[in-house]
């Protein structure tokens, strides 16, 4: 029942909305906020149960196969995490977006909580084609947010993110409808059946299909046309979302269908960790260099995630906690970071980190939570972050001493441009701001960003918390429980 | 007895206390009550230390252990979060947060008016929570926390003042800097992980591990990892305690608060790699090319930062460089596996270096801000505790006999000759840069406190003596600088408790260390006399060369040409060798890469729509078409599918 509340009671919530008032934004933002709450309660009820599958419902038949598609949902270790970010940077962002969109709120509540229930239904769906439904339903939403509350450029941004992110994934469709047609079954351990039955070629050519889709979405070096500028253009509290929870989805799709079908193939999973090196190292030095607030936060967001795919395929034993734990502070810090560049924009009227400064003398309160979440997202020990990344580079180190070093060097480099970034925003004299009258962070949101940024101090200092839910679990486990449970209905 | 979680708690209070007061107090104009904030500031500290007493007084000899919870708990991994109370952390503990009781007092009445009063306690208090878990965890994962803690709360107060650029990129510069280092500290632990485990991570199961005669074996097939291990060990050391090569951010922090530079920079932070080397003496003593490293290390940087200081005009400049070269002192009797002299140094310095800088804020704050010594002189008749204080930190730092830096100096020296490689020379190396501290520092008190005033006259007639609050920490600093070496004066038959209260810590491993060395017996007489004659002849060169008329005061006070080249000589070498290759790799892939891939793209983009407008203009006029092009489309990915797939 949770799991199906969790998914279909979003897109119910979203119809709702429809019906709300699009002239009285503070009713709206009460009944969005409040549905929002209600779901992040929920993430956390599940948390607590960590393991639990619904009775497959059996969808169709795909045509051109023998294999009957079921909407089915699981829960376990990871991701229950994968939900619990989803809906509290959605509620986050709901929160965040009162002070943006005034009476244009309704519409956007509307596509954000479409947006949450394909981000749990691709979290949570077990069956092959039900994650693939809603991992393209994802899109929907999220380019039409950005198309109608974007920057300037929004039009081409969400253009380009629409059709770079479709385009990528098409060829998995393909792919897992061959993979279908020759399997039995649609679960990731079907899917591995099917595919060991397949020859030496089109093994590469299936993988290869199924990577470009989470190679785009993460996105990983050189699939990340799209991502800074739809991360700059998009508003916010959508930035947030993208950054905070939906990216998490190419990585999850990486961990929880790319690793288990394809995972005997070790060459290409070790070309795989070499492209998250690269990208770590990439979305670092072009960090460096950003002179936009909100696409240096894409580019340390994409070095982040490059980090956890090198992880994820470095095949360590210590690789699971190590990147669940960088997810969720990721998820954590990199959504407030864009909700306080928001506020930050809002202040200066600009994204230019030049036209930017001194907003820590003239909002003490806003500097220090932007200052906090900077710290917490270079990953300083007592944060979610260092655990996540101390990991990370353990499980590195096991595969090699050049890897390790790299993602040594991200650490380095994570240092310069977070340090820059806070100098330039928070930093300064305050005179580049100080015509324009002085705004205060609304406590609300200040509130609601330090609820996650005390997050990432509880998870740093009792990483048991996140780590718990794996207990002991592996992958193989996961996989085996998911296959047992459908051969049981 | 009390718990030992008592000790970090009380400055964790005081954090949250302070940043809560910090942030309610934002909205208005005169910020917090002053007098509230600083009993604040001042009483948690004051708590910690005396917990920390109390536990001192009845610690038994092995030591006290509190393990808290588990921190990180993984099948391959287990770090507990524990502390370790031995007779290293109780010395450490004693002096870090009575120091910083001291300074935080000095600090109210040195920050007063500071809009930001609030804020400045918060870290200081932040500042000390992260040193001592640095000092009383019992494992190398926890000591990293502190040890990127104190980096943090470092970077926070040079910045301190953020409306001017330069102090925010000072503070930057010194975070990135120990960053470098805290990943070769991160490395060392990957290191020690591969030899056997996390458990190694542990001190007590390392020391365990590493003196068990049942493991030699295994620790001799594991020697190179080791070695490497020890090494990068000493590389995060050469970051926080600023050696070659990771020194260049000292100076620069200067631009913080005296008070900090005096309590962070000089007392307490930069001596943790220190503190780390002691803690490691097992490890270390079995890799004797790492010791020889750090000990080339420290003469190297104790040398060259000595001759840096001689051509520094701010009064805090030189003092930085001070540091620099005492630490390299400090380094070198490490490197001779004398780790209780070293720790003895650093209790010592302790005293008198944030004596000298606590000194040296009156100065300025007197001054009104004015560090450059070239634009004072004289200032000994209208400060005279300021100037007393100053003159014991002096007689402290060039090791005048009797004072606290004679001894440890000394003993240093002493051990250098008698078991170094080479001894003779590193003996040499050592009393020479001692003589140059002498000239440095004779210098400095000479610009300072002696011949004429030099600045203007505006602010001469706002020379006055420090008030009660900045003056009663300085001396109980300055009586420490006299008497705190007679703890272990060499000597005095009998005066060596601060040596047997380490000896449960360090002893074994100076036993290793000392049994592969041939005895030298020469008086410890010898020594302190020529360590006397040292001191006496650079208080002679430096009243030769400097207690005459200067020139009057032209520049900035940089230093400039040949002294510029050898100050910034590792600046330019990191600018060289990291800051221009990581600009112009981010440069290649930003401009080159980067445009080849958007360059790409739009090329995708626009054939997709040059595609999309032919379809469309096909679909307004022949739907037909279209339809049949789709259904063919279709076809062909079904027909694949089936072919191939699983029906054939």
């Amino acid at each position: 029942m949770l799991l199906h509340l969790l998914v279909l009671a979003p897109f119910a919530v979203a119809l709702l909305m429809v019906a709300t008032s699009g002239f009285d934004s503070k009713s709206t933002s009460r009944i969005a906020i409040l549905f929002g709450a209600i779901f992040t309660a929920l993430s956390i009820r599940l948390i607590t149960v960590g393991y639990a599958a619904t009775s497959p419902i059996e969808w169709f038949t795909l045509p051109g196969t023998s294999t009957t598609l079921y909407y089915s949902l699981i829960s376990q270790g990871i991701n229950v995490w994968m939900v619990f970010l989803s809906t509290t940077v959605s509620l986050i962002a709901l929160i965040a977006a009162r002070e943006s969109f005034g009476n244009n709120y309704k519409n956007f509540a509307i596509g954000i909580f479409a947006l949450l229930g394909a981000m749990n239904g691709t979290f949570l769906a077990s069956d092959a084609v039900l994650f693939f439904f809603f991992f393209e339903a994802m899109v929907v939403p999220a380019a039409i947010l950005i198309a109608a509350y974007g920057g300037k450029d929004r039009k081409a941004a969400a253009m380009n993110f629409a059709i770079y992110t479709l385009a990528g994934s098409a060829p998995m469709a393909i792919a897992l409808w061959y993979l279908l047609s020759v399997g039995t079954g649609s679960s990731a351990g079907h899917l591995f059946m099917a595919y060991q039955g397949v020859s030496a070629p089109i093994q590469t050519l299936l993988f290869v299909s199924f990577a470009l889709a989470f190679l785009v979405k993460t996105p990983l070096f050189p699939f990340h046309g799209w991502q800074a500028q739809a991360y700059a253009e998009a508003p916010a509290p959508l930035s947030a979302v993208l950054a905070g929870a939906m990216s998490k989805a190419g990585v999850y799709g990486f961990f929880f269908w790319v690793l288990p079908i394809f995972g005997s193939d070790s060459s290409m999973m070790n070309l795989m960790m070499w492209i998250g090196l690269f990208t770590a190292v990439y979305g670092a030095l072009m960090a460096l260099r950003a002179t936009d607030a909100k696409k240096l936060l894409a580019f340390s967001s994409m070095g982040h995630l490059g980090l956890a795919i090198a992880a994820i395929f470095s095949l360590s034993p210590t690789m699971i906690p190590a990147v669940l734990v960088l997810l969720v502070a990721h998820g954590l810090s990199s959504s407030s970071q864009f909700i306080l560049t928001g506020v930050a924009e809002r202040f200066a009227e600009s994204r230019e980190l030049k036209k930017m400064g001194g907003l820590a003398a003239r909002n003490p309160v806003f500097g220090f939570l932007f200052g906090f979440a900077c710290i917490a997202a270079l990953a300083v020990p007592g944060t979610a972050g260092f655990i996540g990344e101390f990991l990370i580079l353990l499980s590195l180190w096991q595969v090699g001493p050049v890897p390790a070093i790299l993602a040594g060097l991200c650490l380095i480099l994570s240092a310069v441009y977070m340090l820059r970034f806070i100098q330039a925003v928070i930093f300064g004299k305050a005179d580049k701001v100080e015509t324009r009258p002085c705004h205060k962070i609304s406590p609300f949101d200040a509130a609601a960003v330090g609820v996650l940024l005390l997050l990432l101090v509880v998870f740093g200092v009792r990483p048991a918390l996140i780590m718990d839910s794996l207990n002991g679990a592996t992958q193989d486990e996961v996989v085996a429980d998911m296959e047992d449970s459908e051969d049981v209905f | 007895m009390i718990p030992l979680w008592l000790i970090p708690l009380f400055p964790i209070i005081g954090t949250i206390a302070l940043t809560t007061i910090a942030l309610s107090s934002s909205g208005s104009k005169q910020g917090p009550a002053e007098g509230v904030t600083g009993a604040v500031a001042v009483f948690f500290p004051l708590l910690s230390f005396v917990s920390v007493l109390v536990l001192s007084l009845g610690m038994p000899l092995e030591g006290i252990r509190q393990t808290l919870g588990t921190w990180i708990s993984l099948p391959a991994f287990q770090v507990d979060i524990g502390f370790l109370f031995d007779g290293l952390s109780r010395i450490m503990l004693l002096f870090v947060t009575g120091i910083t009781t001291l300074i935080a007092f000095y600090s109210i009445g040195y920050m007063r008016g500071d809009k930001s009063f609030a804020r400045y306690f918060a870290y200081i208090n932040l500042f000390l929570f992260s040193m001592i878990i640095l000092v009383l965890s019992d494992s190398l994962p926890l000591t990293f926390l502190g040890w990127e803690g104190v980096g943090l709360c470092s970077y926070l107060l040079i910045g301190f003042w953020h409306a001017d650029a330069k102090n925010s990129k000072a503070g930057n510069k010194a975070f990135i800097v120990n960053r470098v280092g805290d990943v070769g500290f991160l490395f060392g632990m990957l290191c020690l992980i591969s030899i056997g485990g996390s458990a190694l991570l542990s001190y007590d199961y390392l020391n365990a591990w590493l003196l068990n005669p049942v493991s030699a074996e295994m620790i001799g097939t594991a020697m190179p990892l080791l070695s490497l291990a020890g090494i990068l060990f000493f590389f995060g050391c050469t970051g926080k305690s600023a050696q070659i090569p990771l020194l260049t951010w000292l100076p620069d922090a200067m631009a913080g608060p005296t008070p900090v530079s005096a309590l962070i920079h000089a007392a307490t932070m930069v001596t943790s790699g220190v503190y780390l080397l002691a803690r490691l003496s097992n490890l270390l003593v079995l890799i004797p090319i790492v010791l020889n490293v750090i000990l080339f290390v420290g003469l190297l940087t104790a040398f060259w930062a000595a001759i840096a200081g001689l051509f520094q005009n701010d009064i805090k400049k030189v003092l930085a460089y001070s540091t620099i070269s005492q630490l390299g002192f400090m380094f070198m009797a490490a490197g001779v596996a004398a780790f209780d002299v070293s720790i003895f140094h650093v209790f010592t310095h302790s005293f008198f270096k944030a004596a000298l800088f606590l000194g040296a804020g009156a100065v300025i704050h007197s001054l009104t801000g004015e560090q450059d010594m070239r634009r004072m002189g004289g200032l000994i008749k209208k400060m005279p505790w300021t100037s007393l204080v100053m003159i014991f930190g002096f007689l402290a730092i060039i090791g005048f006999p009797g004072f606290a830096g004679f001894w440890s100096k000394d003993l240093i020296l002493e051990k250098l000759y008698v078991s170094g490689p080479m001894g003779p020379f590193l003996y040499g190396g050592a009393l020479l840069t001692a003589v140059i501290t002498a000239v440095y520092m004779g210098r400095l008190i000479i610009m300072t406190f002696f011949g004429k005033y030099r600045g203007s006259a505006e602010k001469e007639a706002h020379i006055h003596e420090a008030p009660a609050t900045m003056l009663i920490p300085m001396l109980v600093l300055s009586i420490g600088s006299a008497f705190a070496g007679f703890l272990w004066a060499g000597l005095i038959p009998g005066a060596e408790i601060f040596r047997e209260m380490l000896a449960p810590v360090v002893g074994a491993a100076q036993a290793h260390a000392s049994s592969a060395h041939a005895a030298v017996h020469l008086s410890p007489w010898v020594f302190a006399a020529l360590g006397t004659l040292a001191a006496l002849l650079g208080m002679f060169i430096a009243w030769k060369l400097f207690m005459r008329p200067m020139p009057e005061a032209k520049g900035d006070g940089e230093p400039e040409g040949f002294r510029a080249s050898w100050t910034f000589a590792f600046d330019t070498l990191h600018k060289w060798i990291a800051v221009i290759p990581t600009k112009a790799m981010a440069w290649f892939l930003d401009v080159v890469i980067n445009n080849i891939i958007l360059a790409a793209q739009w090329l995708t983009m626009g054939i997709i729509e040059i595609l999309g407008d032919g379809v469309r203009s096909l679909q307004v006029r022949k739907v037909g078409l279209q339809m049949a092009l789709s259904l063919f489309g279709m076809t062909l990915v079904i027909a694949l599918v089936v072919i191939y797939g699983g029906l054939l």
